[in-house]
């Protein structure tokens, strides 16, 4: 009798269980799709979200505080020093390197380097990958010899 | 078809075109078969963007959005394109008659079977008087099509996937052609056109709603055996990716292989319209009086509909399992039905 009672249930179980699994895709049918448009519509990044670095070149004091203070040494700074006035010649950041750490923004006294919200830096070639944030200069030939780069 | 075959000498006449009495009965099924041509590669091209469509909210994604504006409505008419112009690949240790034969075979089956098919009192090919019968007569050499295609590949996916499509086909061959008994028994007809007009008077009329559900629960069969033999998920063993590649069409590209698509999605309009002209009273309304084309096609529509939530709702069943529920489920409770039906025509 036993043997009996388990197909039917079974039977019934088989269709029971179907139809619950329907219930929930129908469910989800209606629900509000998760995709995201990507290249369409670009996603805003959360607030403190670590992408490519946002340099704020006026404030720069030419410390070499950040590019110490990286531990991957991605960072290559050339300043100018005439005086008081500071020329930041270089500011070079390898994203092959960089692993997006935050520790340079933190020892930074002008608060001149932050992580940004970019994140679409992909290029073709290694060389696409280092960018270069200071605006570039001309510099004179007895700037060029007092010029200091801090080396990777 | 006759009343076309009727009507069309008048209209050619009218058109200033002279053509022998003797051909115009041979442009009639022309006209006829084109149209169900047309109307079969239409609705397939529409079915799988519906179904993509679907597949996708079902998981919380949007499905195609980018080909011809916002709902990617045009997707189907580019993968159709693709498909048009691929490369037609014959394997070299293939068997090439045989392997350009099965697709043929199989879009053959689906292509007759609509010669039959109900979607309006005036709207159908032909009223045969064994319509059901000779429906599911011909949609069997959609199996052998199915097994070329697997032999003829050379190839131990192809044949696996043949194999297990021949096995399932087979067996659900026997609960599909006895779940359409108890309607025969009632209706007192094989023809499709009778069997929906026995139907008439509002939707309590339904075979369906019948009591005592003889035919509700073999308009369940007939629906669960029609999706096996049109090896949709969950009995889509035949062509299970994840195991055999693509089953018996692994081998196929192009246009050979989109007869089979073609075949698998104007299958699953057949199977849903057959059910709905069998058990959901065809082209009649749901209140009394009511009845059209719509109807039957909006009827066709939700079960193909189902079909596809089926689809995306259950996962893959074994093949222990496929032939478990064929004939020691369906087969004997499909059994019970007939005879339930068949005593209460006795009377």
């Amino acid at each position: 009798m036993t043997a009996v009672r388990t197909y039917f249930s079974d039977v019934f179980m088989g269709l029971w269980t179907a139809l619950v699994g329907m219930s929930i895709t129908l469910r989800y049918l209606f629900s509000k799709p998760v995709t995201e448009m990507y290249p369409d519509v670009k996603p805003r990044t959360p607030t403190r979200y670590r992408g490519i670095h946002v340099f704020e070149e006026e404030k720069c004091i030419g410390c070499y505080v950040c590019a110490k203070a990286c531990p991957v040494d991605c960072i290559e700074i050339g300043v100018v020093r005439k005086g008081k006035e500071i020329k930041i010649t270089k500011f070079d950041i390898d994203y092959q390197k960089c692993m997006f750490c935050d520790l340079c923004c933190e020892p930074c006294p002008a608060h001149c380097i932050h992580m940004g919200p970019e994140f679409e830096k992909a290029s073709f070639t290694r060389k696409g990958t280092i960018l270069q944030f200071a605006t570039p200069k001309t510099l004179t030939e007895e700037e060029k010899k007092v010029e200091k780069v801090a080396r990777k | 078809m006759s009343e076309l075959a009727a009507v069309l000498p008048g209209v050619l006449e009218k058109a200033g075109w002279s053509v022998p009495g003797g051909l115009v009965p041979v442009l009639a099924m022309f006209i006829c078969a084109s149209i169900v041509a047309a109307a079969m590669g239409l609705s397939a091209a529409v079915l799988v963007w519906a179904e993509r469509k679907l597949a996708g909210h079902f998981q919380c994604r949007l499905g195609p959005v980018y080909v011809g504006g916002k709902f990617g409505w045009l997707q189907s008419i580019a993968d159709g394109i693709k498909l048009l112009l691929k490369e037609d690949i014959i394997p070299a240790d293939a068997d090439r008659p045989l392997f350009r034969l099965a697709p043929y075979l199989v879009v053959l089956g689906v292509f007759l079977a609509f010669i039959a098919f109900p979607v309006s009192e005036k709207l159908m090919v032909a009223d045969l008087n064994i319509g059901i019968f000779f429906i599911l007569a011909v949609l069997t050499l959609e199996v052998f099509g199915v097994i070329l295609a697997g032999w003829a590949s050379n190839n131990k996916w192809a044949l696996l996937g043949a194999m297990r499509a021949a096995a399932q086909m087979v067996s659900y061959e026997i609960p599909m052609g006895l779940a359409i008994l108890p309607v025969v028994v009632e209706a007192q007809s094989l023809s499709l056109k009778s069997i929906v007009a026995a139907q008439s008077g509002g939707m309590l009329r339904w075979y369906v709603f019948q009591p005592p559900f003889f035919m509700g629960v073999s308009f369940l069969i007939f629906f669960l055996a029609g999706l096996a033999s049109l090896k949709r998920a969950p009995f889509d063993l035949p062509e299970a990716e994840s195991e055999l590649t693509a089953g018996f069409h692994t081998e196929y590209s192009g246009m050979r292989f989109s007869f089979f698509f073609m075949a698998e999605y104007a299958g699953m309009i057949l199977v849903s319209g057959l059910a709905a002209a069998l058990y959901l009273g065809g082209w009649h309304g749901i209140l009394p009086g009511q009845s059209g084309a719509m109807w039957f096609l909006l009827k066709t529509a939700f079960l193909v509909f189902v079909m596809i939530w089926l689809r995306w709702t259950l996962p893959r069943l074994r093949i222990d399992q496929v032939v478990y529920v064929g004939w020691k489920v369906l087969t004997p409770f499909v059994l019970a039905c007939v005879l339930g039906q068949a005593l209460m025509a006795y009377k």
